[in-house]
């Protein structure tokens, strides 16, 4: 589609230049970077000397500028780029996703309501909260929502097993703890496991981490777990069978759970078939002191309530056999379940057990007691840790762990290592074992355990030996998956594990999937349900003969930058909740890491720094009638040519905490005129104009003028026009909201340029304010939260004097929105010495550019009031007519 | 880090953990800001944040009538209690 002209900027001067071309039959794309048309002048009160309603003057415009037929006017969207190009002009244009379906959202408001994130709401200048999914106002044009996502947290992006951790960070936040439960149900049914022993990559990714620690996102699953468990409650609407085709999963540990579970809740017919007698695999052999076994019950029975059969003591030799009994599909999830062997001396002997045995037999009450043994753990792992801890609960009188690597090297996370040695246990680096006696190991140094290319190549230093007692061995040397059965049919790749495709988890038998430590090698409970749920989709894919695609694409991460930028200043907020329990040589399995208190859960999502904007909670998902919800929308970038461009990019308000002398941003009851604006609009953030320092309504207001404006101390000489008469609307809408209220205007003079300006200064005189011509000298607030003004009263000799007020208005002034900047190459439109767009001619021919075909309208091109930036864009719309028209004209 | 008011975005996004208490200290009449203040142990700036935002979004509203000091008082909401 090609325009005839370009309008950047939709408030009254774009769109007033848009209806106008428009009108005159040109095609018109007008492109509003927030997700409204309306640009300032919807959101102000009323507008002077008329004091006719802003809403009910704009709001037409705003009807005639997106329903006309030659307009197409594109809202959340920026133009990135233009060139001219042979007379012609190139636009680059960038639409933001909303992730609303706008033909289908009816701007109900009920994603906002639902949504659980707050933001400052930049449409009422930051006085009130938004939410992260909104409309911008309620005269907004269109009535659409949005949602703002800045892109996907961190703690959401690294998770392996896919859980939308800020999601129900933020559920929490909320204390809608079953719909946190639920959420994270969405990706694994293990979530009291992984609320106690996930890694938790997600918190050393947290951007809370940079400040004073990271938000506790583990323990605030598992208190969301707890609180679903221990209220007894069912899972709801539980999935109808909706397919016909039957999946078996063999191997019941994280992976094949998970792949269980996302195939039932998509309406399959479900069967694990597990050889051990109890539903878990790995799941068990994690000591109870960090997860206890009733929590493995509890997350096993959410899968037994959606109708997923397990039957345990059922090995799968051979695969045909499955087919045969009637499925139509397979995953293969049997974990790592054989151990790797010593070999040396002294391996076999009947005082050394493997870790998988002895780490189960514990968790299962069949382990044998170590009262004053001796114990040797032979490994540098975190089984080799759970061992080792283990052994210390079972009476074991010395615990050592003999490590190959080094400590920095050593696969055990480096928090487990130093609770293993806070209770007890003696960790030796650097030591292989050289073989086995009756009641010592005999070891040899390692200097390094892996090669070049990073493969474990062990190198030993056979003239470093030592010998340690040892009444009992375990051995937690790695682990292998089980699959010999499998070898003559399915193709295995290196250490039994079976090879797949990588990315849709297919084997190389048809309908044969895999997934989890039997593909990987061992990994951890998240990476294993993560694999499950990979898995699931592929079995989806392949049943329902579509095209296999992993998952919807994730918006890209936040940067930890982007998201610190956001606030000028944090205060600290120490992660709260009770450290673990270590003691020295513990004497039973109780959990060491305390649960979180319903308050300390607040207290630590409340620290999440919403990252991604969105947390993904889904709950605007979940509350839209219309299904207008799309959470995997894209920006979309097109290229069009126009032969004329009008610039209506419109001002920046001056930033009031450029003036520190009058302490806005110290000072809780100073505020902004825009703010003041808002406070009187009919869709004021407030119920009535109060004070934002405590809510009480004002009973005497000052009004500091030329902020930002005839000041050379910011850089800005010019006048900006508009604040003398903003101010004195706004004087007199105070005193038909407040009557009792009293208003002073410290001023350097009035200026009231303009058809009926003066008569309505004089009227606001009379009405009762006061105008002071006086310089303000200092503004002291006082405890009370009241502010003193120190100014001096030059209409009474220069005297020194001072006023107490409830509230400041600060009058702040125009200036240039320097984002015009970046439409052309550097150098090509001209700038003003103010960096307003330069108009070449401004007396003779206002609103032509440097550059022909380019306009200016409104206040883009310096401060202006709304009749004269409405004539302005009227001369923009004639000059960019008579350029397109002679470019036509025959040569 | 940190040295007088705190970021307005950071207070904004603690709203929702402050709803529950706030409509609690409710439950045995309305009250202004300063009340909830005192009674919350938080500051009233940041208390207008989180009941204007609460009051946004239905969870509060307001009663008539301004008190003798110039604050109107709140109360649970259309939306009711949490």
């Amino acid at each position: 589609m090609e325009y005839d002209t370009l309008v950047i900027g939709s408030g009254i001067s774009g769109m007033e230049s848009a209806i106008k071309l428009g009108d005159m039959g040109y095609r018109v794309l007008l492109v509003e970077k927030e997700a409204s048309i309306g640009g300032k002048m919807i959101l102000l009160s009323k507008v002077f000397p008329t004091l006719d309603c802003a809403s009910c003057i704009s709001t037409p415009k705003m009807a005639a500028a997106i329903h006309h037929p030659n307009v197409t006017a594109l809202t959340y969207a920026e133009v990135e780029k233009i060139r001219k190009l042979d007379g012609r002009f190139q636009v680059e244009v960038v639409k933001h996703p909303r992730f609303v379906d706008e033909a289908a959202c009816t701007g109900c408001q009920q994603c906002e309501t639902a949504c659980t994130v707050s933001v400052p709401d930049q449409f009422n200048s930051d006085l009130v909260a938004r939410h992260a999914a909104y409309i911008p106002f309620p005269q907004a044009v269109p009535k659409k929502a949005v949602l703002e996502r800045a892109g996907t947290s961190p703690c959401t992006e690294t998770c392996p097993a896919g859980v939308k951790a800020h999601g129900y960070v933020s559920l929490a936040r909320s204390g809608e703890y079953e719909k946190a439960f639920q959420l994270v149900l969405q990706s694994t049914p293990l979530v009291g496991t992984l609320g106690r022993a996930c890694f938790a990559p997600c918190e050393s990714e947290c951007s809370r981490g940079s400040l004073e620690g990271p938000v506790s996102i583990r323990r605030i699953k598992r208190y969301i777990a707890d609180d679903h468990y221990d209220a007894h409650r069912r899972l709801q609407a539980l999935p109808e069978i909706t397919h016909t085709e039957r999946v078996a999963i063999v191997g019941s540990g994280p992976a094949g759970l998970t792949a269980a579970w996302q195939l039932a809740r998509k309406g399959y017919p479900v069967t694990i078939f597990e050889a051990e007698d109890q539903a878990g695999g790995a799941l068990w052999t994690i000591p109870a002191y960090r997860l206890p076994s009733a929590v493995i019950g509890q997350d096993l029975d959410n899968l037994r309530q959606i109708g997923v059969s397990i039957r345990t003591n059922t090995p799968v030799h051979r695969i045909e056999d499955l087919f045969d009994q009637g499925f139509s599909a397979i995953v293969l999830a049997v974990g790592t379940t054989s151990p790797v062997q010593l070999l040396v001396a002294g391996a076999h002997a009947s005082h050394v057990d493997n870790a998988l045995h002895f780490l189960k037999a514990v968790k299962t009450g069949v382990g044998t007691r170590l009262e004053g043994m001796t114990v040797a753990v032979v490994g540098g792992g975190n089984v080799a840790i759970d061992s080792a801890r283990s052994a210390l609960r079972l009476g074991a009188r010395v615990v050592r762990l003999i490590s190959l690597e080094s400590r920095e090297a050593m696969p055990a996370f480096s928090w487990e290592v130093e609770e293993a040695e806070q209770e007890g246990v003696f960790v030796l680096n650097g030591w292989g074992v050289e073989s086995i006696g009756e009641s010592e190991l005999h070891l040899m140094g390692c200097d390094a355990t892996l090669d070049r290319e990073g493969r474990f190549d062990p190198q030993y230093d056979r003239t470093r030996v030592q010998s340690v007692p040892a009444d009992r061995v375990i051995v937690a040397a790695g682990m292998r998956p089980a699959t010999e059965a499998w070898q003559s049919t399915l193709t295995l790749a290196g250490g039994g594990r079976i090879a797949v495709e990588s990315e849709s988890q297919a084997t190389s038998w048809p309908g044969v999937f895999a997934a989890g430590d039997a593909v990987s090698g061992p990994t951890s409970i998240a990476e294993a349900a993560g694999a499950g749920k990979k898995a699931a989709e592929a079995v989806e894919a392949w049943l329902s003969a579509s095209a296999f695609s992993p998952g919807p694409m994730r918006l890209p991460r936040v940067s930890q930058e982007e998201v610190l930028a956001r606030q000028s200043q944090y205060a600290l907020r120490p992660p709260r909740g009770g450290n673990k329990a270590l003691v020295l040589h513990p004497h039973d399995f109780t959990e060491v890491e305390p649960a979180l208190t319903e308050s300390e859960v607040r207290d630590n999502s409340g620290r999440c720094l919403d990252c991604g904007v969105c947390s993904e909670c889904q709950e605007c998902v979940a509350a839209c009638p219309a299904d207008a919800i799309h959470l995997d929308a894209r920006e979309e970038r097109f290229e069009t040519t126009v032969d004329s461009v009008i610039i209506a990019t419109g001002f920046k308000l001056f930033a009031a905490d450029r003036k520190p002398l009058y302490g806005f941003g110290r000072f809780k009851n100073v505020i902004t005129g825009m703010q003041m604006d808002r406070l009187l609009a009919p869709t004021r953030p407030y119920h009535t104009v109060l004070r934002p320092g405590d809510g009480k309504v004002p009973e005497s207001i000052a009004y500091i003028m030329c902020t930002g404006s005839r000041d050379q101390t910011v850089g800005n000489p010019l006048c900006s026009k508009i604040c003398c008469m903003y101010s004195n609307k706004q004087n007199q809408l105070i005193m038909g909201a407040l009557p009792l209220a009293d208003v002073t205007v410290y001023d350097i003079d009035m200026r009231t340029t303009g058809k009926g300006y003066e008569e309505f200064y004089v009227q606001t005189r009379a009405m009762g304010t006061t105008f002071i011509k006086g310089r303000i000298a200092e503004i002291v607030e006082k405890d009370n939260g009241n502010l003193v003004v120190r100014y001096e009263d030059i209409d009474h000799g220069g005297q020194i004097l001072e006023q107490e007020h409830d509230l400041v208005v600060l009058a702040v002034g125009v200036q240039p929105n320097h984002d015009v900047e970046r439409f052309f190459e550097p150098g090509v439109l001209e700038f003003d010495d103010y960096a307003y767009v330069n108009e070449a001619d401004e007396i003779l021919s206002p609103g032509q550019t440097n550059v022909p075909g380019v306009y200016v309208a409104g206040t883009a091109a310096g401060a202006k009031d709304i009749p004269e930036s409405i004539l302005h864009a009227g001369s923009a719309v004639a000059q960019a007519s008579a350029y397109i028209e002679g470019r036509r004209l025959p040569v | 880090m940190m040295s007088g008011r705190r970021d307005v975005r950071e207070i904004i996004r603690e709203e929702p953990i402050h709803r529950r208490e706030i409509q609690t200290a409710l439950t045995d009449g309305g009250k202004t800001v300063p009340e909830l203040a005192a009674l919350l142990g938080y500051s009233s700036e940041e208390l207008v944040y989180w009941v204007m935002g609460m009051r946004k979004y239905g969870f509060l509203t307001e009663l008539p009538d301004v008190t003798e000091d110039g604050y109107y008082r709140y109360q649970v909401g259309p939306r009711g209690a949490i």
